[in-house]
């Protein structure tokens, strides 16, 4: 008896001590659940994969965040799913938790590794959820009483192809037929549907560029891929580089401009056709902010309240969407660092930095100016800034200073 | 429904604009100035008007702007006469 209880001792204390016992824990194929592994308090997001280097910058600089360290746990799904996960919490997480380690835990970590992982506590469910779509895009159901949809950084989508191809632009009409039709469209050289790369129709990617062309999302012809980097993936390894082509978020393109080319894109009306940046090699994001590049939609951000007084469930939650969303000043305690470079440095445009807006995907576009400008201190994160600088002892001339620059307004 | 009003919305933009004459032709506007396209490295010799003070959403697209522009000298075959696209394929 005494040896029975000693071996089911010895069982209970090797059970209890796995994940400690686990070499791969904490690190990037652990598979204990997340709240064994005595991380800062965690907020878990269900996200579109265009968002991944969005959730793995931000949550590394969280992790680090001493006022208030928090840890971003993500997966993700397609916008339309995770839009319904929001308004029904339709599934409990079963997918394997992403998140950033701290400094202190990988000092050489940084958006293009691999992240830490996890696995969720049973029955738990995304605290955030996010589209990168307008919601209208999905469902024209409005969001429950307790679910308040917060719009974010501006995503943009484009066209590339394998470095070797000699292509440089396509027209909207082009694009209708290559999608739409495929080899029947006749447009050379996408007419070899094997070599055409897009999306499945839940997904922001494939519905931004429908509504921008006019083929639903449906409709396509080509081959599909659940994910972003299966896009990537078929486009760096096409064997017919000239014929291939695919669709992705401008910030997976942009982390993978050593083997892609981005096709500058005419809309319709259009006289010419624009880069998402001013040039094919800057990073300004500058024809999609004042409108010359098209193909473009807020992402939204939503998360969880209390009907009654408007508060939220989660303040962690809401800590960390007023930083994404630009509402920095809400955000307390103050953060150690500059959200807005975060999101300028993962190749999104913050709503403040914008010159056009719209009012659904694919909506014609109207000017815009955002009451808190950021467009100079963004100009100077991406590239270089025009504006004129200023500090206590240097006001504007004109303008507001704010962050060292002189914004308009 | 609504990919119908975007369609249309779209197609009535592209026969607005379908017309082979350069943009300049195509619009009496006291908006646009002429101007040199920005790189002369991928864009042919076409007249590429554009807007200073744009408002519209047509006006915005085709802004006067210092980025690099690439006219694209596009006829694809299955455009219809009148310059509009044709329905989608049933499958």
């Amino acid at each position: 008896m005494t040896r029975l209880a000693y071996l089911i001792a010895g069982l209970a204390l090797a059970s209890a001590s796995t994940a400690a016992a686990d070499p791969n824990c904490p690190g990037p194929s652990c598979t204990a659940t997340c709240d064994t592994l005595s991380l800062p308090p965690i907020v878990y997001f269900q996200t579109g994969d265009t968002q991944t280097n969005l959730m793995k910058a931000m949550g590394r600089k969280l992790r680090d965040n001493t006022p208030r360290p928090l840890t971003i746990g993500f997966i993700t799904s397609g916008s339309c799913t995770n839009i319904q996960e929001a308004y029904h919490k339709t599934a409990a997480i079963s997918a394997t938790i992403s998140y950033a380690p701290s400094t202190a835990e990988v000092a050489t970590w940084d958006a293009g590794s691999a992240a830490f992982t996890c696995k969720a506590p049973a029955n738990t469910f995304p605290d955030v959820d996010n589209s990168a779509v307008f919601n209208s895009a999905c469902t024209s159901e409005a969001p429950p009483n307790n679910v308040v949809v917060n719009n974010g950084p501006i995503q943009a989508y484009v066209m590339a192809v394998p470095e070797l191809s000699d292509q440089t632009a396509m027209t909207a009409e082009e694009a209708y037929f290559v999608w739409g039709f495929g080899m029947a469209g006749m447009i050379s050289p996408w007419t070899d549907e094997s070599n055409m790369f897009m999306r499945t129709v839940t997904k922001s990617t494939q519905i931004t560029w429908s509504d921008s062309i006019g083929v639903p999302p449906n409709r396509w012809k080509g081959s599909a891929f659940d994910q972003s980097a299966q896009v990537l993936s078929s486009l760096q390894n096409s064997q017919k580089p000239e014929a291939a082509i695919g669709i992705l978020g401008d910030e997976v393109y942009d982390g993978a401009r050593d083997t892609l080319n981005v096709l500058a894109f005419r809309a319709y009306g259009q006289y010419a056709a624009y880069y998402p940046d001013s040039t094919f090699t800057s990073h300004d994001k500058k024809n999609l902010r004042d409108g010359h590049y098209t193909v473009w939609s807020p992402t939204t951000y939503m998360n969880y309240i209390d009907p009654a007084s408007g508060a939220p469930l989660n303040d962690d939650a809401q800590y960390i969407i007023d930083l994404i969303i630009g509402e920095d000043s809400n955000a307390t305690p103050a953060p150690n660092f500059a959200a807005s470079d975060v999101v300028a440095s993962v190749g999104l445009v913050p709503d403040c930095a914008m010159q056009v807006q719209r009012a659904f995907d694919g909506g014609p576009l109207s000017l815009y100016s955002a009451p808190e400008s950021c467009k100079c201190r963004y100009e100077a994160t991406v590239d270089t800034s025009t504006c004129a600088t200023c500090d206590d002892s240097t006001p504007c001339s004109t303008g507001v200073c704010r962050d060292g620059y002189c914004e308009a307004n | 429904m609504r990919h119908l009003v975007i369609l249309s919305f779209v197609v009535a933009a592209a026969a607005a604009c379908s017309s082979n004459k350069p943009p300049s032709q195509q619009h009496n506007d006291a908006g646009i100035v002429d101007s040199s396209p920005i790189d002369s490295n991928v864009g042919p010799t076409v007249d590429a008007s554009c807007f200073t003070n744009p408002t519209t959403h047509l006006e915005i697209i085709n802004a006067c702007t210092t980025a690099t522009a690439i006219y694209k000298d596009s006829h694809p075959p299955l455009t219809l006469p009148d310059g509009g696209l044709p329905p989608l394929p049933q499958n």
